[in-house]
């Protein structure tokens, strides 16, 4: 190295490699001391979960098949990467140029993958929100005041918001302009007996909402007060839970519930049958009471004698009280049976266990019963969201690149880049199988 | 950045073996293999393996493991570096591990030490809710009468 004359005094780095890329091995240690950390921590919640509570795939709307296609992308990223950095190094930079460009499309495609994944969590109410988020770890009476508490502000929010009447047109694309409107009308001031007679397509948001609030949630906060056996009241609950989002059960308790609604429906229908005749009844003994109670009136009137007059009053007094009693019998009864008559509509508009539940099938986003489900949206929400912030400083940088002539000199800069860059695919390599697969 | 400093460093040991050997076809054949340790994860995951999950998941950890080594070993070229590779990478690799293997016994004790308080507040599998014990603060709601329905 040194020439006798002049001895050549060149600085020798500690380690035979470019500052920049020393640097950034440093920085990758610590990028994998940090994954590390997330995912064990991930690893701890997956598997020290309660078992059998952690949610699949399926119940949280996760496709396999998305997962594996944004794999491909970012393997196919990665090697173009490569060619970018070999073409730089036999300095060819208009081809290392066009490789930088392909990693940047399949960075973007990447990150347009996750963005389409995450609204479609978004969509199912599977994601962490202030101050409660819309899953629930298990059903039970905070479950219940949820759904009761969630579907009355689902219900203002759909009767205040102006477009009310257009998502009305929308769900009800074959109904008649002017009674659609009368119906839209008459359905915000008295809205069980609207819903009673409308078939499901006709129905509003609010509608659909209102149907839900007394039709399942009072109906099932009923059926809890009036029984004393928790299996029952723990049943009625799941029941609940599972009309909502029937995903999360498992097929032995699907079968017991769809029993449990099978046997109640049979139930309910005797009870509206027996109602609307005791109704009937109680309303003919009206009208006789009513009839006798207008005679008597006459006959009251007609009578001068004080102290004849005195008895058929107090036998008046008598009738009419009798008739009041009546009266207030046939409004309790009749609530009673509008009540049961909601249920069965109810159970009619939303079958059990049909077309993914109530929050599937009618986009209603109520809570839903997912064991785990809000551990399970931490995790995966922080950890593809962290690497999803990798992918995006990593595509920051390549654009920094791109007015750059991408020859022999600046190949130690792609080099370093794509280092980095395979640092982020070396994550998702991991994540993939971890939230995907297990 | 300076690209005399670039310069003088890429003379350096580090490219001067290969830089005259075209890696370009070698890559594809790595690109091909990770395809089909990609294609291997997903079929364990959908196959019998997943019968005793713990077998599927770490064939699925395994194949991800091989699959870091050939992006590790062959994109980010530590194949052929010089052994300064090691000062790096071994110190992590043995805290990445070291990490994970402390983790495990908090896995693992969560179930051996479940207080009963955490239990009553724990997320609850279908299979044994009706077998388990009941909520026992129960609050009846009155037995809704006067609902806000119409009176005809």
């Amino acid at each position: 190295m040194n020439s006798p004359n002049h001895p050549n005094l060149s600085y020798q780095p500690a380690l035979p490699i470019s500052n920049g890329k020393l640097a950034l091995w440093l920085f990758l240690s610590t990028e994998i001391m940090f994954f590390t950390g997330l995912i064990g921590t991930y690893l701890v919640l997956r598997f020290g979960a309660p078992e059998g509570t952690w949610p699949s795939p399926e119940e949280v709307h996760v496709a396999e098949w998305i997962g594996a296609v944004n794999t491909f992308v970012l393997l196919c990223s990665s090697v173009t990467i490569v060619m970018a950095f070999e073409n730089a190094k036999q300095n060819m930079p208009s081809r290392a140029k066009k490789w930088l460009w392909a990693t940047i499309a399949c960075g973007c495609l990447f990150l347009g993958i996750k963005g389409y994944e995450y609204a479609s969590k978004y969509n199912h109410g599977i994601y962490p929100r202030f101050p409660r988020s819309l899953m629930y770890d298990r059903a039970d009476l905070t479950f219940l005041d949820g759904v009761k508490l969630e579907t009355s502000k689902l219900i203002k929010e759909a009767l205040s918001s102006p477009n009310s009447a257009a998502v009305a047109e929308l769900d009800g694309a074959d109904r008649e302009d002017g009674k659609g409107e009368d119906e839209l009308q008459a359905g915000h001031s008295k809205i069980t007996l609207v819903v009673l007679e409308q078939s499901h397509s006709q129905m509003t948001t609010a509608e659909q909402l209102q149907l839900v609030q007394s039709g399942l949630v009072k109906w099932t906060e009923t059926k809890v007060g009036r029984t004393d056996d928790p299996t029952m009241q723990k049943l009625a609950i799941e029941g609940l839970a599972y009309q909502i989002y029937p995903r999360a059960f498992p097929e032995q308790q699907a079968q017991r519930i769809k029993k449990f609604f099978a046997d109640e429906n049979i139930e309910t229908q005797q009870r509206l049958q027996t109602l609307s005749e005791q109704v009937q009844q109680r309303q003919k003994q009206l009208q006789v009471s009513q009839t006798e109670l207008s005679t008597l009136q006459a006959d009251a009137d007609a009578i001068e004698d004080a102290g004849q007059k005195k008895t058929v009053l107090a036998n008046l007094a008598k009738i009419k009280n009798s008739t009041d009693e009546l009266t207030l019998d046939i409004t309790r009864l009749t609530v009673e049976r509008d009540f049961v008559a909601g249920r069965l509509k109810a159970m009619k508009t939303f079958p059990v266990g049909d077309g993914g539940g109530v929050n599937e099938k009618h986009h209603l986003k109520l809570p839903m019963v997912i064991p785990s489900g809000n551990t399970w949206a931490n995790t995966y929400f922080l950890l593809t969201g962290l690497h999803g912030i990798h992918v995006l400083i990593g595509l920051i940088i390549f654009a920094c690149l791109l007015p750059m002539r991408l020859d022999a000199v600046r190949s130690g800069l792609v080099e370093n880049v794509g280092l980095y860059w395979h640092f982020v695919d070396v994550v998702w390599i991991f994540l993939f199988p971890l939230i995907y697969l297990f | 950045m300076h690209d005399s400093d670039q310069k003088s460093n890429s003379a350096a040991p580090a490219a001067s073996d290969h830089t005259a050997k075209d890696r370009k076809p070698f890559f594809a054949i790595v690109f091909v293999m990770l395809l089909g340790l990609t294609a291997m994860s997903f079929w364990v995951a959908n196959s019998h393996l997943m019968d005793n999950p713990k077998m599927g998941w770490a064939a699925m950890m395994a194949i991800s493991t091989a699959k870091a080594m050939l992006v590790i070993l062959f994109f980010m070229h530590l194949w052929w570096e010089k052994s300064w590779k090691y000062v790096l990478t071994v110190p992590v690799t043995i805290i990445g591990v070291v990490l994970v293997l402390l983790l495990i016994p908090d896995v693992g004790n969560r179930f051996a030490t479940y207080s009963k308080t955490r239990r009553t507040a724990a997320p609850e599998p279908y299979l044994e809710s009706l077998s388990a014990e009941p909520f026992t603060e129960l609050s009846k709601p009155e037995p809704v009468r006067t609902e806000q329905l119409p009176t005809e």
